[in-house]
């Protein structure tokens, strides 16, 4: 977890240094805590021995970002919708959506277990 | 303080009358959420009508820190008792709402609003 911190940290740190908004900051740091969040515990399992690699390239215009975990992956099509009215009390289950609401483009890998995502630096979502 | 100047989890609990406030500053973060849901649901053992949390001074919070919220929304309703949220910065604000949390938890302008009387 403060390995996380400490990732997250270091992006929006590059982020801002390119002179991203707050607003796109904001998206940045929710995706990417979102994405790392998920390989975790539902990726990995929280299993010690298995890794979580991130790339990411902050550039004057967007920024991508990449985690992979060394789960089994899943169907993010599958994930219910957290924002219908009987899953509001759920306290779980909110990442992907966030992930799509807050980012321009994600994509995941067929197995499920490897998510992209793209942030352009204006005129995108949120 | 992180070493970029990004502001850690900060919790304050005061009281005012029957209800609580709890101000959460800096950042709600994955690895702090765990810390949020304690604080939340020891004041809701003390079976606390109302929670006001004020989120003025509050930058970031992750789905893990709104789980959080939610594990002490559901303990506060086995007395009956609720949370409220007041004053969220305009990012939290526009979470809430991508998120419909706002219609679960009211969300107030300000303390003597969510605290009326």
């Amino acid at each position: 977890m403060e390995a996380a911190r400490g990732l997250a940290e270091e992006v929006l740190g590059r982020a801002e240094a390119q002179g991203y908004g707050p607003e796109v900051c904001f998206a940045i740091r929710l995706a990417l805590e979102e994405a790392l969040s998920n390989a975790i515990r539902h990726g990995n399992r929280f299993e010690a021995n298995k890794k979580i690699t991130v790339s990411s390239c902050v550039g004057a215009e967007q920024t991508a970002i990449t985690v992979a975990d060394e789960g089994e992956g899943f169907d993010p099509g599958a994930v219910p919708d957290p924002t219908v009215d009987e899953n509001l009390e759920k306290p779980c289950g909110r990442g992907i959506m966030l992930m799509r609401a807050y980012m321009d483009e994600v994509m995941y890998n067929k197995a499920g277990n490897e998510v992209r995502m793209v942030k352009h630096r204006s005129g995108g979502r949120t | 303080m992180t070493p970029s100047g990004r502001r850690l989890l900060d919790l304050q609990v005061s009281r005012q009358g029957d209800a609580a406030v709890m101000k959460i500053s800096g950042s709600v973060a994955m690895a702090d959420a765990e810390r949020l849901r304690t604080s939340l649901e020891d004041l809701a053992a003390q079976r606390v009508p109302v929670i006001a949390l004020d989120l003025s001074e509050m930058d970031f919070i992750s789905s893990a820190g709104l789980g959080a919220v939610i594990f002490g929304h559901l303990k506060c309703r086995h007395h009956h008792g609720q949370i409220k949220l007041v004053n969220p910065t305009p990012q939290v604000r526009q979470l809430l709402e991508t998120t419909r949390l706002n219609k679960l938890f009211g969300v107030y302008d300000s303390i003597d609003q969510a605290l009326p009387g």
